[in-house]
């Protein structure tokens, strides 16, 4: 436990060496959440119904998809691939802590570091611009929401490892992050709930595990998926958590016997 | 002119180096070159869903909606084909490696901010000017005075996007930090993805005057459709030389603050 918290205090010390770098990143998800919020805005200015949300229920989807994403998708786990090509993994490999261990604390470090900040920014702008937002008060449904987003941090926990392992067999890590990335971006559902997609666009992104980083646990919390429907879900996302997990540590064990420390 | 020549000679070289570099790996940039074109259809969709449920956003119809975003895209698209330098230089700087940049007998902005395009940008461009052509033919009432203001508010934008990038490389010798600041302009640009008329005041009036996302994304789209007076045309045009020449200044005197870390 000790040394959980030490590295999880040095993720945080870490941030603080650049502090001006961690700023114009939370800059950054501020801009990006306001695009939306304005964006559904302008539309529901014109209706009181639109693809089965109310406008309280949309600006609080948009709202939350900004809080849960560094949650979900808070990793250091990148930095996993650059250490393969350098051969730097090896300094990690011979430490008495395994390394997807190692990153795990470091990511609760990331994550917890970003919900602070998160968490701020959507008070003042909560202040600012007075939403009309939904507060779920069902004890169940919470405790759901909750178990939804563990599920979600573990996958992408594991789908990110599984990322930087390709770095094994090739030196372009970033190409298939850029590309997983913009799969992410649509399919999550950070931008707008995929329910307003067309029916077969909206079957496709079910059959991935993307949904059920932001889409599935703030549909929980917004109360819109319950009774069988809902158990179905936490059923496919621990599905999906188990098949990442198990394609991560075959991947890994394979890109360790090919693994020979270039550059060091 | 010859030292136009000079630079346009100097240009060429560094492209083809560019696209040496990129084309090494292929399926880098087959993956990257994937990425890029799913991403244009995918907020493509995005706004298609909407309009399959609303007939108007902000008194905009769907292929008004699309045009604003292709303008963007083009834009946005242009800017990255011939800027892309700019998000290596944190590097330059850091490592001192920017003397070597210093000591030759070249503009070292020139080398900062134009050295060398994305040839994958090149290649994304081939469909978005198709769509764009086919899109403006299916405006009706279109004359060549609307082209015009067209094709000279897109270079105001393509101005604005180059003051904007020669802001971004003073800060990184400033401070040393330049991804987070050039990915800030590229989210900041990205509002314009839609017509900023949507967003409400004052967020409106800070992206179209304070920073000027309106002026460069969404005001040549509201020229080519008739939206613009031509007091705001002319506005535009001096905010942009005036924007311009600002951060040009702000250039040189980042220059001074230069300090050669590392090297």
């Amino acid at each position: 436990m000790r040394l959980a918290i030490q590295i999880i205090k040095n993720t945080w010390a870490e941030y603080m060496m650049y502090r001006l770098s961690f700023v114009l990143w939370r800059v950054r998800s501020v801009m990006q959440l306001i695009v939306m919020y304005y964006l559904w805005w302008a539309i529901f200015s014109e209706t009181q119904m639109l693809f089965g949300y109310t406008q309280s229920m949309m600006l609080t989807y948009i709202l939350l998809s900004a809080f849960v994403r560094p949650l979900i998708m808070g990793t250091r786990t990148q930095e996993i691939g650059g250490m393969i090509n350098d051969g730097s993994l090896s300094n990690y490999l011979i430490r008495p802590l395994h390394i997807f261990r190692f990153f795990f604390f470091r990511d609760i470090g990331d994550k917890s570091l970003n919900i602070v900040f998160a968490f701020g920014e959507i008070i003042v702008l909560f202040l600012l611009l007075r939403p009309p937002i939904f507060i779920q008060t069902n004890g169940e449904i919470l405790l759901f929401t909750v178990l939804s987003l563990l599920i979600g941090m573990i996958i992408f926990f594991y789908f990110s490892l599984l990322l930087s392992s390709l770095g094994y067999w090739s030196s372009d890590v970033w190409a298939p992050r850029f590309l997983s990335f913009v799969f992410a971006e649509f399919f999550t559902g950070m931008l707008f709930p995929l329910d307003i997609l067309p029916a077969p666009l909206f079957f496709a992104s079910r059959l991935l595990p993307f949904t059920y980083f932001i889409y599935f646990p703030l549909k929980v919390y917004l109360g819109h998926v319950q009774g069988m429907q809902l158990l179905q879900g936490v059923a496919m996302g621990l599905f999906w958590m188990l098949c990442m997990k198990t394609m991560t540590d075959r991947l890994w064990q394979r890109g360790l016997r090919v693994y020979a420390a270039e550059g060091r | 002119m010859t030292t136009i020549l000079k630079y346009f000679r100097l240009w060429i070289k560094l492209t083809m180096n560019s696209f040496l570099s990129v084309l090494s790996s292929r399926f880098s940039a087959g993956l990257f070159l994937l990425g890029k074109s799913l991403r244009f259809v995918f907020f493509g969709v995005f706004l298609w869903a909407l309009f399959t449920k609303v007939t108007r956003i902000a008194e905009y119809s769907f292929l008004q909606a699309m045009f604003f975003y292709l303008t963007f895209t083009f834009i946005d698209t242009v800017t990255q084909l011939f800027f892309r330098e700019v998000y290596r230089f944190r590097q330059l700087v850091v490592t001192g490696d920017f003397d070597l940049v210093l000591v030759k007998p070249t503009n070292p902005l020139f080398r900062a901010l134009a050295g060398g395009a994305d040839p994958l940008d090149v290649l994304m461009l081939i469909p978005y000017v198709g769509m764009l052509l086919y899109l403006m033919m299916q405006f009706r009432d279109i004359t060549i005075l609307h082209v015009v203001t067209y094709v000279l508010l897109v270079g105001n934008g393509l101005v604005i996007a180059a003051a904007f990038h020669i802001l971004v490389l003073a800060f990184a010798i400033m401070t040393t930090e330049v991804d987070h600041a050039v990915m800030i302009y590229r989210d900041l640009t990205s509002m314009g993805r839609v017509p900023v008329d949507i967003y409400r005041d004052p967020l409106r009036s800070i992206i179209t005057f304070i920073l000027p996302v309106g002026i460069m994304m969404t005001f040549p789209a509201k020229g080519f459709l008739g939206m613009l007076s031509p007091w705001l045309i002319l506005l535009s045009l001096l905010f942009g030389a005036v924007f311009f020449i600002i951060c040009l200044r702000l250039w040189r005197f980042a220059l001074t603050q230069y300090a050669s870390a590392s090297s």
